[in-house]
């Protein structure tokens, strides 16, 4: 035994062994991605570097460096933890894979799509909900609204279609939800009967109360009016998403511990001191955007000038509307569309949409403004409106400008300019605004330390905190009108960061977005990947017959059969890194904070996957060539399957000759498999 | 002409009883064989892993890493074009250059005739005489654009 | 009375500048005279410039005419021999003379002046006195302390102390041990180690011989590069020799010292001249450095004992033993004993090879042996260490030349090379230049030097290329600082110089670069445009002839024209007009 010294602490280590058996026997971590117990130190990563006073380098690697009496080590210094950093992000910069599939990558609230996809496949429906749930609520109502940002980053793109992703979610969610209102009673866990308040019964409360109750906080929230849903119920049309779903699944929720009070408004029946004042220990506000921009031109408050929001809530509130003659719809978002077809379906002779850039800018889902097209709506595109002509106060006809495109405006959009003398007049007798929405926030007028900023948002910190302790809000009224799945992941964020404040911890690197490697967007991935896979095509949404739509609020999708959910299933190519869990690179990159594009620019190698052996898939897009798998495979099987080939940043491990590893003499032992502090070699997964 | 695989052949097993058994044969037999076959083939590689009883991957390993070893035919001549330091502030890029353009290949091809395969290296030693232009054997020093087509005439 | 000789310098500039065609000339001119005269070869004196040198010996004393062409032959047969006239126009003139005077020539002692391939000129020289006297008179250890107090340092480029070195060795315990010539000389810009195995191998191998005698080896290898065939094959005449005379083998002058030599030639691998990466080689695998410790000295080459020196170190080894360590320890500083070797290469008037005693300036080396700049631009800067090593700059000049000197500049003394640099040479284009090398070389085990030297090269590309970006010097710096700590050998460690040097005393030129996309020395293709001056142009058209895309038209006698969208600014005009009338101009 000698005495040595590790970060001012001396301590009696057998003489025997390295700087980092030193270290590790007595319970301090020195990373290190090259060295196996297994095997003699190689000394190629150069992670595990420390300083060692006297020593003839200012950095010497732990892992190689005998351990000498009387030994002054740090392991932690600004000196190290940067050559760390940057060895780190020297790896990531030649490291081509996507560590989490990019549907998952792509889900605001980070659902992990692949895993539930494969729960479907495999007939697991329960626990594919289960897998949904974590990280989102609301699936039934999700898999009916969702804008499906991960469809559209699905690398199944490259093949033929994406993956139907949202299809498959409605159907386990439909499943699931069966004919039981509540599947389980959840009777929460107390924390220590902390309580939490939350305004407004929107997709945020309702997913921010969700994960606090089951957290074992109690959740009351409070909803200013009749019922919750919040745009859910008052924005979106029964025949996207019929109310029995939505009630289903706000009462599951209610299963899980949270209390509903509706018809309880912020700033009428109570103010957040109050809500301080009857014990509740935070307050998360989800008011939501229900406040609409109006058009700005001449008799834009004439009779027969609605705003979408407006109209739609009405619907929601199941008001008698009539419409008769012709609607103009202005906008080209979601509620655009939903308030056209709804129109449609209330009576109106006719409908058009107008829109002041083309049908390629629509910010609306590329499958609703096909199907209001299927139903009849026409479409106005590069058209502005520039008066509504009204006589007697009554709305006649709306007179329009044509628009061309012409340079991006800060958006990246390309801004549209009016085309001089292009006027014409369209006669309606309906116009409804879609055209922006904003945060009422009149309810906000006497509460302290709540800043607004653009567009009436509430300004929160990256962990949800508003300026008042205790205080929190995401959804709508932060981020401005956007989708339910925003909403969602912002409420489970809040939910996250009311805990941390709850337990008095600070804000942790949780609340920041993953960490995540990916081989780019669709245009930048490496294309041969995707030549070999058989096309399959993508399952469709058995629908409502055009005629039986029009006839009421019947919900237009009918939903997947269990068949076409499993073939639908089967499609996905099951992207990301089966790895995640257990790699060194990526756990030690989120440890040491790494930049991923400090090189971005520079060369990344693309190879071939190899999945000749049934049991090993290799991957030597992820191999950081620590020399793990050459020597266990030489030295410990003498074997000799795979092998240093080509030098400088051409270095590369292969199977002998550049082969596939199944004709090499590999008899899949395993052993690199093991090893491999990365993907680079692992376990196929049948 | 007869075929003349079997003298190879012959050659081969020659080389390799020769370092059978010796330690730190492989690198020669490479350079060796080499010199036989012109370049380093799948087959020949495996023969010479087989004779010297080392895994093929080490053989593959070692021969890929060397800069002197080939895994495709060679040209007839090897024009090395040097492009080290003295050679390269003396302009040896642009004498490559148009030696890429008189032969129609790029530095690391060989000519469709397989005449002329051409290289660049990091040093041949003469930066006295930069720059320097060595075709097999024979070294060429103090070269400009217009001698290149000089240089290469005794070979065409 | 002794026969007229002739002798032809025929190293490899030699032989590049046409040396065995001369050689062939006289050949046939003295056959078809019937003169009695012995022709000879020789190595490389070092004037490289003035090649090919040839030596006239007669009676009345030696003659040396350069920059003979095969025509000059038959005039210097009949004039000089027959006639006994000197051809005084073409002889080296005294100013050539003045910088052969003024260098101290130890390692180049026998250097195109005896014949590579005669062992019996090189024993005339004293060959093999040395190990003869060690042999028969001297301990292993009073060989060691012999080399210690010379002062002798490794010239390889680290400097390490020989004799210390031997003495490791010697006391590592083993039942066999190995030494080393390291032959491999891989710095692009270097090339003494060529000059002294082909112009004088028996120097090299008497010094492994007396080496092997002082660490207790029997066995050495010479590892020598694959692209100096002309060594290789001087170096096997010379050990086949030197076995015939029972200097290589057993018992060697009956002193039961016994020593075999082989050649083994290297691949191609820069890394290989790290000493771990080398004994990798020789044992045929990948020439990848291994950890130190264990050193070579005690768990080296087969896990052996071994001793590893670089040509120039061991081809001083006979001089000192011969003379003694006072005699060579008078030459240089006090920390840096003797003579180096220099490759003086790149824009200089008299390149070649040159040995002066440690301490000369690096202006007495460049200009007053050297002669300046080769053209009419002005000095700029030298390179050292090639790869390893820096660029000092002009106001720097005065730097004396030993190991701790040039340390302190941020170059190395390397293995010698000296590469001169004018202002038409960009700065950061040479940091590229040895980036583009090291990343190549790179043996690719660490992380740092793999990756690390590929980013490196990447942000020069893009600086000189005119796309560099503000925090790209801090990029470079911060990916330098951490190369240098964190790599296993050599190759790693020192990669970074070229960029840490020019970043130091050129930092003003990467800043225009990226700032002003501008390049000074006008030499980064990207950041220039090329045009005439009216005044200049005679419209002889031969600057036409040459553009490959046609970029200039204009009829004959008549001001040409340049098309600056069709020019590939390949400089070709440039440096055919004879006028000057083509200019490289900043671009933006």
């Amino acid at each position: 035994m000698v005495k040595v010294t590790i970060d001012t602490q001396e301590y009696m280590v057998d003489e025997s062994g390295t700087i980092l058996d030193a270290a590790r026997s007595n319970g301090i971590d020195i990373p290190t991605l090259c060295h196996d117990e297994q095997l003699e130190p190689f000394g190629s990563c150069w992670l595990c570097v420390v300083e060692v006073e006297g020593e003839r380098r200012p950095l010497v690697p732990a892992c190689a460096t005998k351990i000498r009496e009387g030994m002054v080590i740090t392991t932690k210094s600004e000196l190290i933890l940067n050559a760390r950093r940057l060895c780190l992000e020297l790896l990531l910069s030649d490291h081509y894979g996507d560590c989490l599939p990019p549907c998952q990558a792509a889900c605001p609230a980070g659902v992990r799509v692949k895993d539930y996809i494969d729960l479907i496949r495999d007939g697991k429906y329960q626990e594919a909900v289960e897998v949904i749930k974590e990280n989102n609520p609301l699936p039934a109502v999700c898999g009916r609204v969702c804008v499906r940002p991960c469809e559209l980053a699905c690398r199944r793109n490259l093949v033929d279609e994406p993956v139907a992703i949202d299809f498959l979610k409605r159907f386990v969610a439909d499943l699931e939800m069966g004919d039981s209102l509540q599947s389980t009673v959840y009777s929460p866990q107390s924390m220590d009967g902390k309580r939490v308040a939350l305004v407004g019964a929107g997709p945020a409360s309702l997913s921010c109360a969700y994960y606090l109750a089951g957290m074992g906080y109690g959740c009351t929230i409070f909803e200013a009016l009749p019922e919750a849903g919040g745009m859910l119920r008052y924005g979106i049309p029964e025949y996207r998403l019929p109310k029995d779903v939505l009630d289903k699944e706000i009462a599951s929720i209610c299963g899980h511990g949270v209390e509903i009070r509706c018809n309880t408004a912020l700033g009428r029946d109570f103010s957040i001191d109050s809500l301080m004042n009857d014990g509740f220990e935070a307050v998360f506000v989800g008011i939501g955007a229900h406040g609409s921009y109006r058009l700005g031109v001449d008799n834009d408050g004439s009779d027969g000038v609605l705003s979408a929001v407006d109209f739609l809530r009405d619907m929601g509130l199941n008001k008698e509307i009539k419409l008769k003659g012709r609607v103009a719809v202005i906008g080209g978002g979601n509620s655009a569309i939903d308030a056209a077809r709804t129109s449609l379906r209330l009576g109106a002779d006719e409908v058009m949409l107008v829109y002041r850039r083309s049908r390629a800018e629509m910010p609306a889902n590329e499958i609703e403004i096909n199907e209001a097209e299927h139903e009849g709506i026409k479409y106005h595109f590069l058209t502005a409106p520039v008066r509504v002509i009204a006589e007697n106060n009554r709305v006649q006809g709306i007179e329009c400008i044509k628009m061309e495109l012409g340079e991006p405006d800060a958006s990246g959009r390309r801004a549209p300019v009016p085309v001089q003398g292009s006027e014409f007049t369209i006669d309606v007798e309906t116009v409804i605004a879609a055209i922006g929405q904003f945060p009422e926030t009149a309810c906000l007028a006497g509460e302290q330390d709540v800043q607004l900023g653009r567009g009436k948002t509430i300004v929160v910190a990256n962990n949800m905190a508003v300026g008042r302790a205790g205080v929190f809000a995401a959804g709508d009224a932060v981020s401005g009108a956007s989708t339910a799945i925003e909403a969602i992941a912002g409420g489970k964020r809040a939910a996250l960061a009311i805990d941390q404040y709850l337990r008095g911890e600070v804000s942790s690197e949780k609340l920041l977005k993953e960490f995540n490697v990916s081989k780019g967007s669709l245009d930048e991935v490496d294309r041969g990947e995707f030549e070999g896979i058989e096309k399959q095509a993508r399952v469709k949404m058995p629908e409502l017959e055009i005629t039986e739509r029009l006839k009421g609020f019947d919900e237009v999708e009918l939903g997947l059969s269990q068949t076409d959910a499993s073939l639908e299933a089967d499609r996905c190519l099951k992207c990301g890194c089966n790895a995640v869990d257990k790699c060194y690179l990526r756990s030690y990159g989120i440890e040491y904070g790494v930049s991923l594009d400090k090189f971005k620019d520079g060369k990344v190698h693309h190879y071939l996957i190899d999945n000749s052996n049934p049991a090993i898939l290799r991957d030597p897009n992820k191999c950081i060539r620590c020399g793990r798998c050459v020597r266990i495979c030489l030295e410990i099987k003498g074997i000799g399957a795979l092998g240093f080939v080509n030098r400088g940043f051409e270095t590369t491990i292969e199977p002998t000759f550049g082969k596939p590893l199944a004709e090499t003499g590999c008899d899949s032992c395993g052993k690199c498999a093991a090893s491999c502090p990365t993907g680079a070699l692992e376990f196929s997964q049948v | 002409m007869g075929c003349k695989c079997a003298d190879k052949q012959d050659k081969l097993l020659t080389i390799l009883s020769e370092y059978q058994g010796k330690s730190g044969g492989l690198i020669p037999v490479l350079q060796k064989v080499q010199n036989v076959y012109g370049y380093l083939s799948e087959d020949v590689m495996l023969k010479i892993a087989d004779g010297l009883e080392i895994k093929p991957s080490v053989v593959y390993g070692v021969a890929t890493f060397y800069t002197q070893f080939r895994f495709s035919p060679v040209g007839e001549h090897i024009i090395r074009a040097c492009h080290g330091t003295a050679c390269y502030v003396s302009g040896a890029e642009n004498i490559t250059q148009v030696m890429v353009d008189t032969l129609g290949v790029e530095p690391g091809g060989t000519t469709i005739d397989m005449k002329f395969t051409l290289d660049t290296v990091a040093c041949l030693g003469c930066c006295g005489l930069a720059p320097v232009v060595m075709v097999d054997n024979d070294v060429y020093g103090r070269l400009n654009e217009a001698r290149v087509e000089e240089i290469l005439a005794p070979y065409w | 009375m002794q026969k007229a000789r002739i002798i032809v310098g025929l190293g490899s500039c030699g032989i590049a500048s046409g040396g065995r065609k001369v050689y062939e000339q006289l050949q046939q001119g003295i056959a078809s005279r019937g003169l009695d005269l012995t022709l000879e070869e020789t190595g490389c004196i070092g004037m490289c410039y003035n090649e090919v040198l040839v030596d006239v010996v007669i009676a009345a004393g030696t003659t040396t005419y350069k920059q003979v062409t095969p025509e000059m032959a038959d005039r210097i047969l009949d004039e000089h021999i027959v006639e006994g006239r000197i051809i005084q126009e073409w002889t080296v003139t005294e100013e050539d003379e003045k910088c052969l005077n003024r260098q101290q020539r130890i390692v180049l002692r026998n250097c195109g002046k005896i014949s590579p391939e005669s062992i019996d000129e090189y024993i005339e020289q004293g060959g093999y006195r040395a190990i003869e006297r060690v042999a028969k008179e001297m301990s292993p250890e009073m060989v060691i302390d012999e080399i210690t107090r010379s002062g002798l340092r490794g010239r390889g480029g680290a400097g390490f102390p020989t004799g210390v070195k031997w003495g490791f060795a010697n006391k590592s315990a083993g039942d066999k041990k190995y030494f080393i010539c390291n032959a491999d000389e891989g710095d692009p810009g270097a090339f003494m180690d060529r000059s002294v195995l082909e112009g004088d191998p028996h120097s090299v191998i008497e010094g492994m011989l007396i080496g092997g005698y002082a660490i207790g080896a029997n066995h050495g290898y010479i590892y020598v590069r694959a692209e100096y065939p002309l060594a290789i094959k001087r170096l096997k005449i010379a050990i086949e020799q030197a076995k015939a005379r029972g200097f290589i083998g057993q018992n060697i002058f009956e002193s039961g010292f016994s020593f075999e030599l082989e050649i083994k030639e290297g691949a191609g691998a820069f890394v290989c001249g790290e000493e771990t990466a080398l004994i990798a080689s020789i044992e045929g695998s990948r020439g990848m450095p291994r950890l130190r410790p264990p050193f070579p000295a005690i768990s080296g080459l087969y896990g052996k004992p071994t001793n590893i020196n670089n040509v120039e170190t061991l081809a001083n080894i006979p001089w000192i033993i011969f003379n003694g360590a006072g005699k060579y320890a008078s030459f240089g500083t006090e920390k840096s004993k003797g003579t180096k070797v220099f490759a003086l290469a790149g824009k200089i008037q008299r390149g070649g090879l040159v040995e002066v005693p440690m301490g000369m300036s690096l202006r007495e080396v460049i200009f007053d042996i050297g002669g300046g700049t080769s053209g009419k631009h002005e000095f700029k800067a030298v390179q050292l260490g090639g790869p390893s090593g820096g660029c000092i700059p002009s106001s720097l000049l005065d730097t004396p030349v030993d190991y701790d000197s040039i340390s302190q500049t941020g170059a190395i003394m390397g293995s010698g090379g000296m590469v001169v640099m004018d202002n038409t040479t960009c700065m950061v284009d040479i940091a590229r230049f040895f980036l583009n090398f090291t990343q190549n070389e790179s043996c690719g085990k660490c992380t740092f030097c793999r990756i690390g030297t590929r980013r490196m090269l990447e942000i020069l590309e893009r600086i000189v290329a005119g796309k560099g970006v503000d925090g790209d010097i801090e990029l470079l710096e911060e990916l330098a600082e951490n190369i240098r700590r964190t790599s296993l050998c050599g190759l790693g460690q020192t990669a970074p110089n070229p960029v840490l040097t020019t970043l130091k005393y050129f930092r003003d030129e990467y800043e225009a670069h990226i700032k002003q996309r501008r390049c000074s020395a006008k030499a980064c293709k990207e950041l220039i445009s090329f045009a005439i001056i009216d005044e200049r142009c005679k419209g002889c058209g031969l600057c036409i002839k040459v553009c490959p895309t046609g970029a200039i038209t204009g009829e004959k006698k008549k001001l040409h024209v340049l098309d600056a969208d069709k020019c590939v600014r390949c400089g070709q005009c440039v440096a055919k007009c004879r006028l000057e009338a083509i200019i490289r101009v900043d671009r933006w």
